[in-house]
């Protein structure tokens, strides 16, 4: 056990530095960004379960060979107050420590993934609440203005629409794909052609039906939950970016290069406008890296390459949970 | 039938527009619409839960205002999509607003 310790200790330092730094900046990512998606989410699962598990086999060492019976056996201790049994085996205080490490550790990071979940879930609540009252739904209701493009209901079909100068548009996802709203503000739409507002709306379905939301979730969680990490960090955006990504495919599936483009770049601030006050206090989501994979499409990857990635993925998750369980 | 979140934007709207606090008598006089006081009621207090609308207790009955007006709830929801990185959790990754003035300026050269 000492020496499973040791691999899952090397494995969370791993995890944790070299790896998340190479993979943020690898270029594999622009070619094929479902496959550093899968990596990400990988080494988020396994850098959790190797981060507990090292200290916990290392700690369990001393109680029995495998994880079960050890396991078993400091509990039966626990109740018995069996001093002499503790010398017997040798336990040290740094055992004891990093068992009690690993259960700190463990119960935080769950508690912090938890807190997030809600706190995310009730903040979109409340948006979404602001949205239903303060926006006009462009299906259904005549009312709806949508000045230049009264042609466009069928393409925009449950967006909402916001009465506001500055050229935004995003998702707020629900529990369902129905419960979804898109809002496109009235900046947007004076300043868009018609295909660019459908490229737009496409783009934020794509990230509501691939479940984006729910891939950025734990990346947030480890944020929270380990703030000066700087690969906790560095994830985020990552996988933020990764989203971002995926969704311009999923737009380019029905809609051209030109008119997603033109639409970044119609909507982006002019120099000195409030709007762009508003937005220089926001992280770039557009990166040179997406624009550029927009303007020159890379070549896809290859399939050896992209098999081979998944496979690291796979193993990354499956050696340590194995290693744990048949130990 | 109108449903209850279709009452809550119509009722938001009255309270937007008019100055001054309202009854559920009034708001259902305003509304025009075939409404019982008792579902005015309903979806005056789900605002209040939703903190939209603040009641005034001091009078009989009582009286409703909204807490911001609809210029300051847009701001607010804006800001929860273009603010800090820490509570953008919510909204999912807005489509634009984040290109740097020379990225948006290179980008316009190519398109022109």
């Amino acid at each position: 056990m000492e020496f499973l310790a040791l691999f899952l200790a090397l494995l969370a330092f791993l995890l944790a530095v070299p790896v998340p730094r190479a993979l943020s900046t690898a270029r594999f990512r622009s070619r094929s960004p479902w496959s550093a998606m899968l990596l990400w989410q990988a080494i988020a699962l396994a850098g959790g379960l190797s981060i507990l598990g090292a200290p916990m086999t290392y700690g369990l060492a001393p109680f029995g060979e495998s994880l079960p019976e050890a396991v078993a056996e400091v509990i039966r201790l626990m109740f018995a107050e069996d001093y002499t049994a503790l010398a017997e085996r040798e336990v040290h205080p740094t055992h004891i420590f990093a068992l009690c490490f690993s259960v700190v550790m463990g119960g935080h990071l769950l508690l912090t993934l938890l807190r997030t979940y809600m706190r995310v879930l009730a903040s979109r609540r409340r948006h979404r609440d602001l949205v239903r009252l303060l926006s006009t739904p462009v299906d259904g209701s005549p009312g709806a203005d949508l000045g230049r493009h009264s042609g466009l209901g069928a393409q925009l079909d449950d967006a909402h629409v916001i009465e506001h100068d500055a050229p935004l548009a995003y998702c707020l996802p629900g529990r369902t794909y129905a419960g979804s709203v898109t809002v496109i503000s009235r900046g947007l739409l004076d300043q868009l052609s018609e295909k660019e507002l459908a490229a737009v709306v496409a783009h934020e379905r794509t990230h509501l039906h691939q479940r984006h939301h729910l891939l950025t979730m734990a990346f947030d969680a480890w944020y929270r939950a380990l703030p000066w990490l700087p690969t906790a960090r560095h994830g985020r955006e990552a996988v933020l970016e990764l989203t971002e990504m995926l969704a311009d495919d999923g737009a380019l599936q029905h809609h051209s290069r030109d008119d997603l483009l033109r639409s970044l770049a119609l909507s982006s601030p002019e120099e000195e406008s409030k709007e762009a006050e508003l937005s220089r206090h926001s992280s770039a989501l557009i990166t040179g890296v997406r624009l550029k994979r927009l303007i020159v499409p890379p070549q896809p990857l290859g399939r050896p390459a992209a098999s081979g990635i998944l496979s690291a993925a796979a193993a990354l998750l499956l050696v340590p949970t194995g290693l744990l369980l048949t130990l | 039938m109108a449903t209850l979140g279709d009452l809550e934007r119509s009722v938001m709207s009255l309270l937007w527009e008019g100055d001054t606090s309202l009854s559920a008598n009034d708001v259902r006089d305003q509304l025009g619409e075939d409404l019982a006081v008792t579902t005015v009621l309903t979806v005056l207090s789900r605002l209040e839960k939703k903190g939209l609308v603040r009641r005034e207790r001091s009078t009989r009955p009582h009286r409703y205002t909204a807490t911001a007006s609809r210029e300051e709830h847009t701001v607010e929801m804006l800001n929860e999509v273009l603010g800090t990185a820490s509570d953008r959790e919510a909204v999912l990754a807005r489509f634009i607003g984040g290109v740097s003035e020379e990225e948006a300026a290179a980008l316009r050269r190519i398109l022109k």
